[in-house]
């Protein structure tokens, strides 16, 4: 009866979800004001480590996270460390380069290592749905994957509201010197916020492994999706960045519902087109 | 407590500063002075670890800082309350404060110390919530020297806090300087207002051009010397 409404509600849940992928790019760019463009692969790399656990353990691959979370953290920490780091103060172009070049590497590595085929984290959520009622029906899936976004997203506007590092790094945003005069290394301080955004790319890797088929190759379009997410919401805005992913994810179904399902991808950059055009900052942006 | 020897900086590719020598007694007043560009401001900073120097030995408390980074500085003791007051815009007044107690030292005191600011500052105990970029001018600088407070140093350099505001302000803000240097606090004033700095110092260095052209007890000086010190007529 209210069938209608499920491109809608599905757009929104998946929204959740896009909203997580959109995260930790909109967190670099906050903080550091520089765009990783290896963030796809950190979330790709994030559902093959889940895979590995998996096949390791037989856990849920829900539970999984708990090995992904710690390794991407380490893995997020190590290489703003011993890469980025190297070219703070340089501005933006080696940064660029550093995490293109990053991007290529991981992609062969995970080529070479897991070959071409297609995988996935299965899960019998994803052949589940909920009935609502009896008003509509809902993917499970999807319902997980709004979960898993929000906790995340609700989570992290917690840390930087809350904790001492999370307001150090408010405050370097604002101004670094100052920030270097209050005792704050920046450099340890960069490496900790690269490992929460591989943090929140892990999230979104397992939850992506679960909902849809993944292969080495799939974390540009991810990348993609990252780059809408933030663009719609406004750089460096955590609230904005949900919004984003909820407005990107309606308009990809509910273009997708009224101009056919090949339509989903094009009716999100529609959007994506309409808002750079009134609103090049983001709906929540700053600047 | 802080000594300077030979100090040469370079910044932009020319030279700023030349063989500076510099001596801050424990719980006096010093301050610096010239004219713009004269190398006042490029000396804080090197002295608080923003800037390097190229050679030349900067000692606080007997402890060779020159080769440190700023957040290892203000561990030591050393608080720079920087030009243009560079407060936390999107943070609160009490996050600002609290930023000023991050180093492990001054954060198991913070509590302490936070008294203390707003005993010193209570027009900022007032504003507690509001954000950086909501203060005016004065509130701003106030907020910028509680910061600095919070870190629980031994000396402060204040990098010339009377810009912009008006002159019944300015002079509360240096009778606080004062409260503070009377509880043991050695001061480092840069500033513009030559009459003022002169009147609350113990020591005075006059820049000029990168290089030391005055130094000593500026109630000895005559007006005639700070004038040639100043512009080298």
């Amino acid at each position: 009866m209210l069938t209608s409404l499920e491109p809608l509600i599905n757009g929104i849940l998946l929204g959740g979800l896009y909203a997580v992928i959109g995260i930790g790019l909109s967190l670099i760019f906050g903080i550091m004001k520089q765009v990783n463009l290896a963030h796809g692969e950190l979330m790709i790399l994030s559902s093959y480590f889940g895979l590995v656990f998996l096949q390791l353990s037989g856990l849920h691959p829900l539970l999984t996270l708990l090995f992904v979370f710690p390794t991407l953290f380490i893995f997020g920490y190590l290489i703003q460390a011993f890469l980025f780091n190297r070219v703070l103060g340089k501005g933006m172009e080696p940064y660029l380069m550093i995490s293109f070049g990053l991007s290529i590497i991981l992609q062969n590595a995970l080529l070479q290592i897991f070959t071409p085929d297609a995988r996935s984290l299965k899960t019998s959520l994803v052949i589940q749905t909920l009935d609502v009622y009896g008003l509509f029906h809902v993917p499970v899936i999807y319902l997980v994957d709004f979960t898993g976004g929000l906790l995340m997203i609700a989570l992290l506007h917690l840390f930087i509201k809350r904790t001492y590092l999370g307001r150090a790094i408010r405050a370097s945003a604002d101004d670094l010197s100052a920030s270097k005069l209050m005792g704050i290394n920046i450099r340890r301080m960069y490496a900790f916020a690269m490992g929460i955004a591989a943090i929140t790319a892990a999230m979104s890797g397992v939850l992506v492994g679960m909902t849809f088929t993944f292969y080495p190759h799939s974390g540009t379009q991810y990348l993609i999706i990252a780059f809408g997410v933030v663009i719609i919401g406004g750089m460096g805005s955590l609230p904005g960045t949900f919004l984003g992913g909820l407005i990107l994810g309606v308009s990809q179904l509910v273009g997708a519902q009224f101009l056919g399902p090949g339509f989903q991808l094009l009716s999100g950059y529609l959007i994506l087109l309409i808002v750079l055009t009134i609103r090049p900052q983001g709906i929540l942006g700053k600047k | 407590m802080l000594e300077i020897r030979n100090l040469d900086v370079y910044y932009g590719g020319l030279q700023a500063l030349s063989n500076i020598e510099l001596d801050a007694g424990k719980g006096q007043i010093v301050s610096i002075l010239g004219a713009n560009n004269a190398g006042k401001s490029t000396l804080l900073k090197t002295i608080a670890g923003l800037l390097k120097a190229s050679s030349g030995t900067i000692r606080f408390d007997g402890k060779k800082i020159d080769h440190l980074e700023s957040h290892d500085i203000v561990k030591l003791g050393l608080a720079l309350v920087p030009e243009g007051r560079k407060i936390f815009s999107s943070l609160t007044v009490l996050e600002n404060l609290l930023m000023g107690s991050y180093t492990p030292r001054a954060r198991k005191t913070k509590e302490e110390n936070l008294e203390n600011v707003f005993h010193l500052f209570p027009h900022l105990k007032e504003r507690v919530d509001q954000t950086g970029s909501n203060l005016s001018g004065g509130e701003q600088q106030m907020l910028a020297i509680g910061r600095a407070l919070m870190s629980q140093p031994r000396l402060i350099i204040f990098d010339e806090i009377s810009l912009g505001l008006s002159p019944l302000v300015v002079k509360m803000l240096y009778d606080t300087i004062k409260r503070i240097n009377q509880e043991g606090m050695t001061v480092i004033l840069v500033e513009q207002d030559v009459k003022r700095s002169l009147k609350t110092a113990d020591m005075a260095y006059i820049l000029q051009e990168g290089k030391v052209s005055l130094r000593g007890d500026p109630k000895n000086f005559t007006e005639k010397e700070v004038k040639q010190a100043y512009f080298g007529l």
